[in-house]
């Protein structure tokens, strides 16, 4: 049976609302796809809990979603990081890493086992990533006031969700059998990192609408 | 087992809010550090500006002495000479020849005193741009001014005249702290005797100008703050880096010597 409302789903729903209330005259192209990426998460939520209800196996959903996710949060950190220094050599590497690493274990244990691996290389470069961009934030000359800067609030989410994420991403496996109230273990963390990356995610809009009322 | 698995479970809970607790660190240490250096950035701005227009008023200063001297002369000295003549060359009786040429002459070395003074007044015109040929210079233009007043027995030795590096902002505070010393002399101490040296050692300039005067108790000006003249010495020294020590005494004279990193 579909949720319309739960934990997980509730917060990315509240988050597209507010993407299409404050992205949708937006013409920078990082912040149209953010907004088609969030249209995109809701779907495959739902479309995975169809999935799950109808076939008990739904991970290939994700397995699928993962590979958006990875190239997604690759190019909104590249995003970041052109302002700073040129990206293109550093983000072609990692991205030839995660995605080596994905279809070498789509190959190995095939489409219906959750491709934790994959999670664990991109979380890992993703942490190193938002680390080098405050390291490159510190070191500019340009003082930033962070407290309405867009972009460094959408990686400061993906720092807190990916970075947050570490320890169960580690243990998957053994974290599912162990349950808290309803949810298993892994759950409670993962709505748990949801919140935050989406909350951060939708300040980061609210920012960047303000960003784009100034400069008009 | 079921103790087992909490255990499992709490420790994964503590250790995801340890790595949830990092970025909040960060967050909070990147703000800080932003908030830090935009309050450096603006220090820096202020004492810039400050320094800017302590040299603004230093300039406007100079200027406002060089037209005091313009004046005191123009009234003092050629005024007095060109009346002089005036009056001589009113006096002339046509008739008498032999009398009349005298006159004549005298007005004529009258007009020519006249001019010699009036291209030494030319000359202090261009002293606000003396500072450009050194300090050296200013600082001997100053003493030949204190020189023509006759007032006072000198003794000078200026060691910066051959100096071949300049310090433009220095040389104008410089030449700006011998100005308001000498006023202060004027005003205040009632002296005979003025001793002016100058020299440069080891990138340092030493100016001391020492006078036996009245003196005074150094720490009185200070706390009575009466002292403008002093209270201006010490901010403009402060401004380059440099040092001032005063040393008086009352009935015995002062002493004030500045030593001041340069160029």
């Amino acid at each position: 049976m579909i949720k319309i409302i739960d934990p997980v789903t509730s917060v990315e729903l509240v988050c597209l609302i507010i993407a299409i209330f404050f992205l949708s005259k937006d013409k920078q192209s990082f912040w149209t796809i953010t907004l088609a990426y969030l249209a995109f998460v809701c779907c495959t939520e739902y479309f995975g809990q169809y999935i799950g209800a109808k076939y008990k196996n739904n991970l290939w959903v994700y397995n699928v979603f993962v590979f958006f996710e990875a190239g997604f949060i690759s190019y909104g950190l590249y995003n970041c990081f052109k302002k700073y220094i040129n990206p293109k050599p550093i983000f072609l590497i990692s991205s030839i890493i995660i995605y080596t690493t994905y279809f070498a274990v789509f190959i190995k244990n095939g489409v219906f086992a959750f491709n934790s691996i994959t999670v664990s290389v991109m979380s890992v470069i993703f942490v190193l990533y938002c680390l080098y961009y405050y390291y490159l934030l510190l070191r500019d000359e340009h003082l930033l006031d962070i407290t309405y800067h867009s972009e460094f609030w959408w990686l400061t989410a993906v720092l807190f969700f990916y970075f947050g994420s570490t320890t169960s991403n580690l243990f998957f496996g053994l974290f599912k059998s162990i349950k808290i109230g309803p949810y298993p273990l892994t759950y409670a963390i993962y709505i748990l990192l949801n919140w935050i990356l989406y909350g951060l995610w939708a300040y980061s809009f609210i920012c960047r609408a303000k960003q784009r009322k100034l400069q008009s | 087992m079921q103790s087992q698995t909490t255990q499992i479970a709490i420790l994964v809970g503590i250790s995801t809010l340890i790595f949830l607790l990092m970025p909040v660190f960060l967050i909070f240490y990147i703000k800080i550090s932003i908030k830090y250096r935009k309050n450096h950035i603006l220090e820096k701005t202020a004492i810039k500006q400050k320094f800017e227009s302590e040299m603004l008023q230093t300039r406007v200063e100079v200027q406002d002495q060089t037209m005091q001297s313009i004046a005191t002369e123009l009234h003092d000295n050629v005024g007095q000479l060109l009346s002089l003549t005036t009056l001589t060359l009113n006096s002339v009786n046509l008739n008498d020849g032999e009398k009349a040429r005298n006159k004549i002459d005298n007005s004529l070395a009258l007009v020519n005193k006249s001019i010699k003074e009036l291209r030494e007044l030319a000359k202090l015109l261009h002293g606000e741009q003396l500072v450009e040929n050194g300090i050296g210079h200013a600082i001997d233009q100053e003493i030949n001014w204190l020189n023509k007043a006759g007032s006072y027995k000198l003794k000078v030795n200026n060691q910066l005249i051959d100096l071949q590096i300049t310090s433009p902002n220095k040389d104008l505070i410089i030449l700006r702290l011998l100005q308001e010393i000498i006023n202060n002399i004027i005003k205040h101490a009632q002296a005979t005797y003025i001793q002016i040296d100058s020299h440069l050692a080891d990138h340092i300039l030493h100016l001391r100008v020492a006078e036996n005067g009245i003196g005074f108790n150094p720490e009185e000006p200070k706390s009575k703050k009466s002292g403008m003249g002093l209270n201006s010495i010490y901010k403009r020294i402060e401004m380059i880096n440099g040092k001032l020590i005063l040393n008086s005494t009352p009935g015995e004279g002062t002493s004030i010597s500045i030593e001041v990193p340069y160029p």
